[in-house]
């Protein structure tokens, strides 16, 4: 049977900064196939049975070396065979497909095989430099003057015997640790090193078939802090939908980490996954899905709400109150919505309103603004809310937000149709006009 | 004798193009007898015919649009309606003057179906009851209070990029710069849904790259004066005048609040005691009863 590894080597960091956790990368990789084995700092990785499903060799490879380029593996490496790849990999080569693999391997410094390695100063002593001259030396000799590990790590090599490791497992929850290159002193400079761990979560996240409805990066404190500083903080990032969009989640958490300043530097960072729940994937069909369109509306919303803040995205929730201010209130995108199904308030109801009533001039026993206002309609009278006690906000007394208005809708020449009202207090001798909304 | 406009939409088939040319030409200039025919696009064949575009002619069929509601609007928008994938600019003498009576019919059909309306920094709070009379139901509304210029901007662009389709993106930018704009429309053009951009009617004066410029204003009477300042094809000269009473309102006016002009004139009419008697007395008793 054919196989189709790939060796992805983490000793060797690319923009030597980070070092690469071999068993994150391996959780990661399992993404692409259940076969993922880490041997010493390698991780190994057979996709010979995944090549259809993620769309032919030429995308995983794709994928894959995209993948690994985020996490900061540089060297990747494809061969028929693990030790093959590994050789490859080693030697900075890229493709153990280009040739037969006898071809690609002969040339190669028998160094590259950890096993034949082993025995390296015997070998060279007998005039060997290549894999080709280690292999023209008779068997027998071989496995008698060494060990059994040569002969059958040559062999596996060379695809002439079977290979087998003992397969990686996926961890059944999500927890990542990186240790940062320095010291860092800004929130949105964590970005860096978490995005690196995001990758690995969207790795789990697509091996477990899972999406994220919730995840917490914590971060902890240098060990030169201040006192009063603390071991560190977190920060947890939430989405209305489970998903597994690293680009998403990425933006989602840069956002989040804008607004958060850091008691002192950080050194190290956590990641994990703290809600995750069965995922449905976007379907691949060839006809094209409109619903998918409106959950792009609610991340591009979500997204919104991370940089504005909870309290700017918002939804309308009528309840059943007669009084203007309390008829509809506005909650954040997400919170709950009631489903008990409220009444209309007959009668006539601007389009926009004030938060806060503003008072009228009144000349001649007529409402001012913008010049004098035409009464058209009314009076509505509004009355009650003695029920509703509120914390006042000197004293720790109480008041309730009791009404007593008159409404009417009173026409100007240049604002058009206003909703305004005459407040009916009795301590209130002069009418005092209030324009409180506005039928646009 | 009609001026046509012969636009090439499909290079691709030169000899087809050339000998519609030669059609019109002998379709416009008849053998020397100097008798004007009008033109017939008829006689061409269907794929030119549909490509031609003249120069009165406003309505372009190949664009997705919403009906206005207002039939005397829709004749003179192009298309017959709001555009979507484009920006259409909404300038008013002051904000919050008369963006739902002029663009609630339309909203209301596309909550109908399903669309949400985005509203982007409004420069007051909607009022949901409100809405929901007209037609906005207040699960399809969505308000984003973003208060600077800078947080509108970038809450239109990511909306306008999302393409909410089926919905209607309102954004209020009254300090937006002509290349924001322009980025906005670029967007714009793949969004599937109608984007309105109110601004002052001081900006009337400057460029802007929205392809559909509308001011409006209020007339005497319930009128709404519309004056197109910009759209694609012929300008318009003159005022549509649309009428349109606040939709909450309609229903419980008596007949002679339809006209508040002949009211005003009368300068005692103003006062409280005498207003009652101008009300619709079986509505007023309704309204006082709840």
């Amino acid at each position: 049977m054919s196989a189709h590894w790939a060796a992805l080597l983490t000793d060797t960091v690319c923009d030597n900064s980070l070092r690469i956790d071999p068993q994150g990368v391996a959780v990661w990789a399992l993404q692409f196939s259940p076969r993922v084995a880490l041997k010493d700092q390698t991780v190994l990785l057979e996709v010979e049975q995944s090549l259809r499903l993620f769309g032919g060799e030429d995308h995983v490879h794709q994928l894959v070396e995209t993948g690994a380029g985020e996490l900061g593996i540089s060297q990747v490496a494809w061969a028929p065979t693990s030790l093959a790849a590994l050789a490859c990999a080693r030697l900075g080569m890229h493709d153990g497909f280009s040739a037969p693999l006898a071809k690609v391997l002969d040339p190669l410094p028998f160094e590259c095989i950890d096993a034949v390695n082993a025995h390296g100063a015997t070998l060279a002593r007998l005039g060997c430099r290549t894999l080709a001259d280690v292999r023209k030396l008779p068997r027998g000799g071989i496995s008698r003057r060494f060990d059994s590990h040569l002969l059958l790590a040559l062999d596996q090599a060379y695809g002439l015997r079977p290979e087998g490791y003992p397969w990686v497992t996926l961890p059944e929850t999500f927890c990542a640790k990186l240790e940062l290159p320095g010291r860092v002193d800004t929130a949105a400079a964590l970005m860096f090193g978490a995005r690196r761990l995001l990758v690995q979560m969207c790795g789990w996240l697509s091996a477990r078939h899972c999406g994220v409805t919730a995840f917490t990066l914590y971060w902890c404190h240098d060990a030169m802090r201040a006192r009063d500083a603390g071991d560190g903080g977190e920060i947890t990032v939430r989405t209305a939908q489970p998903t597994q969009n690293l680009d998403h989640l990425s933006r989602l958490l840069t956002e989040n980490l804008a607004k958060v300043t850091l008691k002192a530097p950080v050194g190290d960072l956590v990641l994990s996954a703290t809600e995750v729940t069965p995922f449905m994937e976007e379907t691949l069909s060839l006809l094209p899905d409109i619903r998918s369109t409106g959950e792009a509306v609610n991340l591009v919303l979500e997204r919104i709400e991370a940089r504005l803040g909870k309290k700017r995205v918002l939804r309308p929730v009528l309840t059943e109150d007669t009084r203007m201010e309390w008829m509809n209130h506005w909650q954040p995108m997400n919170a709950k919505r009631p489903i008990s199904k409220v009444r209309q308030v007959p009668g006539p109801q601007p389009t926009w309103i004030l938060k806060t009533p503003l008072l009228l001039d009144v000349k001649n026993e007529r409402p001012f603004y913008q010049g004098p206002l035409q009464l058209l309609l009314g009076p509505e009278r509004v009355e009650g809310g003695w029920w509703h006690r509120v914390k006042a906000p000197e004293g720790d007394g109480q008041h309730s937000l009791n009404v007593a208005r008159d409404y009417w809708v009173a026409l100007s020449q240049h604002a058009g149709a206003l909703w305004i009202f005459q407040q009916r207090l009795p301590k209130d001798s002069a009418a005092s006009w209030y324009l409180h909304g506005l039928f646009a | 004798m009609d001026l046509a406009i012969l636009l090439i939409y499909t290079v691709n088939d030169k000899i087809h193009m050339s000998a519609a040319l030669q059609r019109i030409v002998n379709a416009v200039t008849p053998a020397g007898d100097g008798v004007s025919q009008p033109f017939d696009a008829g006689q061409l064949p269907n794929n030119v015919s549909q490509a031609i575009w003249r120069g009165t002619e406003v309505t372009q069929a190949s664009q997705t649009v919403v009906a206005s509601g207002f039939p005397s609007l829709d004749v003179q928008l192009p298309g017959g309606g709001w555009p979507c994938n484009a920006l259409t600019e909404l300038l008013q003498p002051q904000p919050s003057l008369c963006e739902w009576r002029l663009l609630a019919p339309a909203l209301a059909g596309l909550v109908a179906s399903g669309g949400q309306i985005l509203l982007v920094g409004p420069p007051k709070r909607p009022h949901a009851p409100g809405l929901v009379k007209l037609g906005i139901s207040a699960n399809n509304l969505v308000w984003i209070a973003a208060d600077n210029p800078a947080e509108r901007l970038w809450c239109t662009e990511q909306l306008v990029k999302a393409n909410p389709r089926g919905g209607a993106i309102l954004a209020w930018l009254p300090q937006a710069r002509a290349e924001q704009l322009r980025r906005l429309q670029v967007h714009a053009q793949a969004c599937d849904c109608p984007v309105f951009i109110f601004r002052p009617q001081a900006a009337q004066l400057d460029a802007s790259p929205a392809p559909l410029r509308v001011l409006a204003s209020l007339g005497t009477d319930w009128e709404l004066h519309v004056r197109i300042l910009k759209r694609k094809g012929a300008l318009l000269e003159g005022t549509i005048v649309l009428n349109s009473i606040p939709g909450t309102l309609e229903s419980v006016f008596a007949l002679r609040l339809m006209r508040p002009s002949q009211l005003i004139a009368k300068p005692e009419a103003s006062h409280v005691s005498t207003l009652g008697s101008a009300v619709n007395r079986h509505r007023l008793r309704q309204l006082a009863a709840h």
